[in-house]
């Protein structure tokens, strides 16, 4: 197999960073969540341990956002402005993590510098990445000093309703990152997509190779 | 001031002249303050007259007065308590002012009660006391009188017109006028960390009035007097909490101070009835009682109110608003009685342990009530049920008052499992379904790798033979 650069470094850097921060803010906000049922921390540790790994992932975020708006990148998130191939390329994804991959059939998504995610991954990371993070960071950081920002927290509904967004998204991202794991175990060995990760090269087919399971 | 500076100029003026010349010439100057200050304390010839009867001591008779409830009234002056008073530059007739000399000690008039002479005697403060009285006006004790209270104090219960010393001056505690009242709560200051400081170190540690204000008393509960009471002598105390306490801001606002420094004190959620327009809290108006009424009839069963009458009851305050305001909630924790209130204890004792609130089934949020400000300016409560706390339903009507773990919605607890077992059920049942596929892939696989071969030799087969041909 050839090997393809597909994740340059600003990137790797910022999906590990996210990456051990998401699973530090997920048992911190755990245990602030269940004291006395849960004891990895004493509360007042997972509190200051929870704002300051959030502040870090917000400025991670940035990162992130800089390389993709400053960089010809941004195109692995929409190679293609067309949404009938867009669908068409997601339900043959889904046929193919449904059905496909049980028949042994070749994955329907080439990797390439510019194609970077299936139809799937790349609907996913940008509803993620442009809607569910901001929502996350921004009512963690109105939970950080409430009678700070206690205007805007009065405006959406009060404490209790902040909360319970940045609860909301807190179960999504425990299931998510659950399935995003099992996903990357999916290439063509399991640790395959996971060694892209931190090498930056992707494994790809040759070309006039047939294609892999 | 003013008054003592006449009276002194008055009795100097009634002396013979020749006199004070005679004075000035054998004692000098450097004596004339001295005489300007006996001269403060001499008595007018009116109120001379007056003691005459009304000290027992040179009248030799105690001059007493039944009332008519039953009681008998001392109507004892003494002199020489008068004139050590803040008032012995005030004349008798300054304040009784009312009494015909014709008439008086002659012909008996009627007194209801030693309170109605009380009550009568109160103008009489105002015209000096203007400030202080019209402070008084606006604290909950006049409103308590206002409201038919007949033990709410006046004037001449805390302050006793012929004997007041300066409140200036240090006062042994067991004197302190609120303690005839709130004797419980006093009992309890004088063994707290302040009563201590005060009474067993004599210090300056705060007595009733450095917190709660001499004569505009507000209750307790209401607003954040209190707290601001706290800081103004613990300056330091916002920025050393702000050291290590999250949220210390919001700490500040939904928990009151004794909440944490009264250790051993019960605590309890009290949700206050705040308009969300004005940003205050909610007061009944007098002779329209519609809280207890309607909280009454809501929770007939007297269990505490449950989410969906608490809703209602909120709707029904919004609709009094109009369209100006919604009713809202604002929580805030405290100890459950005043006596607690006052069991402050060292710094070091204070709670510091978040475990305290922010664990499920924390003592604190077990008690909840809902409170609004009475026409006489004390809450009024009801109970509210503990479950509304952590419902979800009833996120609308607290929606202003959270605590992380103890107050958690229960139901987002049963979704973080069913997510967590579903994401957990997927890569589990993908691979349950693909090893279940296994033998069928392989087969597939060596078809194709057959057929691929086939394909292979086929192409390398020369045209006319056949590739069977080749395993011969």
């Amino acid at each position: 197999m050839a090997k393809l650069y597909v994740n340059p470094l600003p990137v790797r850097i910022w999906h590990w960073l996210n990456a051990f921060g998401f699973v530090l803010l997920i048992l911190t906000g755990v245990q602030l969540r269940y004291v006395g049922q849960i004891d990895l921390f004493s509360f007042h540790t997972a509190v200051v341990l929870h704002n300051w790994v959030g502040f870090v992932l917000i400025a991670n975020f940035f990162l992130w956002l800089g390389f993709y708006l400053f960089s010809d990148k941004i195109k692995v998130y929409h190679p293609e402005l067309s949404p009938a191939k867009y669908f068409k390329a997601s339900f043959r994804q889904m046929q193919y993590y449904g059905y496909g991959i049980f028949r042994g059939d070749p994955n329907p998504h080439h990797v390439s510098v510019y194609r970077k995610f299936n139809a799937l991954q790349s609907m996913m990371y940008q509803i993620i990445m442009m809607i569910v993070v901001p929502i996350q960071f921004a009512s963690g950081v109105l939970l950080w000093d409430v009678a700070r920002f206690s205007a805007i927290v009065e405006r959406l509904g009060g404490v209790r309703v902040v909360d319970t967004v940045h609860v909301l998204i807190f179960i999504f991202f425990c299931g998510f990152i659950i399935v995003h794991v099992y996903l990357a175990s999916l290439g063509h060995t399991p640790t395959a997509h996971f060694k892209a990760m931190i090498t930056g090269y992707e494994d790809v087919d040759e070309p006039g190779a047939p294609a892999q399971h | 001031m003013n008054h003592m500076a006449k009276r002194a100029r008055a009795a100097l003026s009634s002396l013979p002249g020749s006199l004070i010349v005679a004075a000035f010439l054998f004692l000098g100057l450097a004596a004339a303050p001295m005489m300007a200050a006996g001269a403060e304390s001499k008595l007018s010839k009116e109120d001379e007259a007056c003691l005459k009867c009304h000290d027992k001591e040179v009248g030799k008779e105690h001059l007493q007065k039944k009332t008519e409830d039953g009681k008998t009234l001392s109507l004892d002056v003494s002199t020489k308590a008068f004139i050590e008073s803040m008032h012995n530059g005030t004349a008798c007739e300054d304040c009784h002012d009312s009494l015909d000399g014709k008439t008086h000690g002659k012909v008996k008039t009627p007194l209801a009660s030693r309170r109605e002479l009380s009550k009568s005697m109160q103008g009489s403060c105002v015209t000096c006391h203007k400030k202080k009285v019209k402070q008084y006006d606006d604290s909950i004790h006049a409103a308590q009188i206002k409201q038919g209270n007949d033990k709410a104090p006046l004037c001449s219960d805390c302050h006793s017109p012929h004997t007041q010393p300066s409140m200036k001056a240090p006062m042994p505690i067991e004197q302190t006028p609120c303690a005839s009242c709130h004797k419980d709560i006093f009992k309890a200051w004088a063994a707290d960390v302040h009563g201590q400081e005060r009474v067993a170190k004599g210090k300056t540690a705060p007595i009733c009035a450095d917190c709660h204000a001499a004569h505009e008393v507000k209750a307790a509960s209401l607003g954040d007097a209190l707290r601001d009471g706290c800081l103004k002598c613990h300056k330091e105390a916002t920025q050393q909490h702000k050291d290590w306490l999250p949220n210390a801001a919001l700490h500040f606002e939904a928990v009151a101070c004794a909440a944490c420094h009264a250790p051993n004190a019960e605590r309890r959620v009290n949700l206050r009835l705040f308009d969300a327009g004005t940003n205050k809290q909610l007061a009944e108006k007098v002779g329209v009682p519609r809280f207890l009424k309607r909280t009454s009839a809501a929770d007939v069963a007297n269990m505490g109110l449950d989410e969906r009458a608490l809703w209602s009851l909120l709707n029904e305050f919004s609709r009094d608003s109009g369209s100006s305001g919604q009713t809202i909630l604002r929580g805030r924790l405290e100890v459950k009685s005043g006596v607690q209130a006052h069991q402050l204890a060292e710094k070091g004792k204070a709670l510091k342990d978040c475990a305290t609130c922010h664990q499920q089934g924390a003592e604190p949020f077990q008690s909840v009530i809902v409170t609004i400000a009475g026409p006489d300016g004390r809450p009024l409560r009801h109970g509210v049920q503990k479950d509304v706390l952590t419902s979800l339903t009833a996120m609308e009507s607290v929606r202003g008052f959270y605590a992380l773990g103890s107050t958690r919605v229960k139901l987002l607890d049963y979704l973080l499992i069913l997510v967590v077992c579903g994401a957990a059920a997927v890569p589990l049942g993908h691979m349950t379904v693909k090893w279940a596929f296994r033998g069928y892939r392989e087969r597939r696989a060596a078809e194709e790798r057959a057929a691929a071969a086939a394909a292979a030799a086929q192409s390398t087969t020369p045209p006319g033979q056949n590739p069977g041909d080749a395993s011969r």
